[in-house]
């Protein structure tokens, strides 16, 4: 169960456009089915390489990987796999201080319909505090994009992790 | 057979090529080493986050694809992110190479067993698309297969069967996280 497709998915093109924006060139990314509505726009770009991989502390792994060498990149994936990688998060991301974007499916949130959802969508914004990582929930396709830019400028400002909280709606 | 660490990790500096290579050492015995053996190319060292070098890796190699990645990888390490595999031959770098040191030790926490299975990184590594998998014998085979690996077209996997000698004096961390990033930083340039 996923709740309803979005029919738009102009929140989704303008989340694609922002990372091209921001000069993100790589996307590690784990899908949930909110996330597949995304991958499909971000893999029309033709600016923007996505790398499937099997498991969230991965794709952290990888986009710290692409920091290290100067290149941004993007972390999409799901808030179960975010709190899978905790380990990754204070061992690297945190113990080396370096950037990463997280944009992260917020299952289990008052807006899912989903109600298996909702035990991690409970413990996902305290969890993120306790692990000190500054977060955000999408404020929709009029608030996303200029979230995006900034999620990236603090990132590297700060040489700290950020996760933006996003939600079906947030995609339409 | 297996070989002495050091010797592995001898050879291995020694087919650097400084001017474009970059060498990822994930946690323990590799990464204690890698300050002290005068390595000419950008080296990146894991304190910690068992598991993570082989993507760490994969992400410099697909941010710098006119760079060269060699990742040290353990094989406890690996069999803690084994999937990893799967991911670097879907991504299909050209310019990344994974040593895995096979001791069947967790060498870093007091030398304990690693589980009492064999796993053939070399046979999984072919399931998942390498197009270079080999296990080698001794250090002199290392250069020949690093430029194998280059030559590939593909990502490549050395299994390096490794001595495990539980008096060997490795050396400890002798640089912090926030060293090793600036380090690194600093050789690879701008």
């Amino acid at each position: 169960m996923a709740g309803p497709t979005p029919i738009e998915r102009e929140g989704a093109r303008r989340i694609v456009a922002a990372l091209e924006q921001a000069g993100v060139m790589l996307v590690a990314t784990v899908p949930d089915t909110w996330i597949g509505w995304l991958m499909e726009e971000i893999r029309k770009s033709r600016r923007l390489r996505v790398i499937d991989v099997v498991s969230e502390e991965e794709a952290i792994a990888i986009a710290c990987g692409a920091a290290l060498v100067g290149t941004r990149a993007a972390v999409v994936i799901q808030n179960a796999g975010l709190l899978n990688s905790g380990a990754v998060i204070a061992s690297l991301v945190h113990l080396y201080t370096i950037p990463c974007f997280l944009l992260v499916s917020y299952r289990g949130d008052e807006r899912d319909p989903v109600y298996y959802h909702a035990p991690k969508g409970r413990v996902t914004e305290p969890t993120l505090t306790a692990w000190g990582i500054r977060h955000a929930r999408a404020r929709g396709r009029e608030g996303i994009a200029a979230q995006i830019r900034q999620g990236f400028d603090w990132i590297e400002e700060t040489r700290a992790p950020f996760a933006l909280l996003f939600s079906a709606e947030d995609l339409a | 057979m297996t070989t002495p660490r050091r010797a592995w990790l001898e050879a291995l500096v020694g087919a650097l090529d400084g001017g474009h290579d970059l060498v990822v050492a994930g946690l323990g015995a590799n990464a204690r080493y890698l300050p002290h053996l005068g390595v000419r190319a950008p080296h990146f060292a894991l304190c910690d986050s068992m598991g993570a070098g082989i993507p760490l890796g994969l992400g410099m190699a697909l941010g710098r694809p006119d760079r060269r990645v060699i990742v040290l990888e353990g094989d406890g390490s690996l069999l803690m992110n084994l999937g990893t595999l799967a991911t670097v031959g879907a991504a299909r770098p050209d310019n990344l190479v994974v040593t895995v040191f096979e001791n069947a030790r967790y060498e870093s926490s007091g030398g304990q067993a690693l589980p009492e299975v064999r796993a053939d990184f070399v046979a999984i590594a072919r399931a998942v698309a390498f197009p270079v998998a080999e296990r080698l014998a001794q250090a002199g085979e290392l250069p020949p297969a690093l430029a194998r690996g280059w030559a590939s077209g593909g990502p490549a996997l050395l299994a390096l069967p490794t001595a495990f000698d539980p008096g060997e004096s490795i050396p400890p961390y002798s640089e912090r996280p926030a060293e090793i990033r600036l380090n690194f930083a600093r050789a690879l340039g701008p």
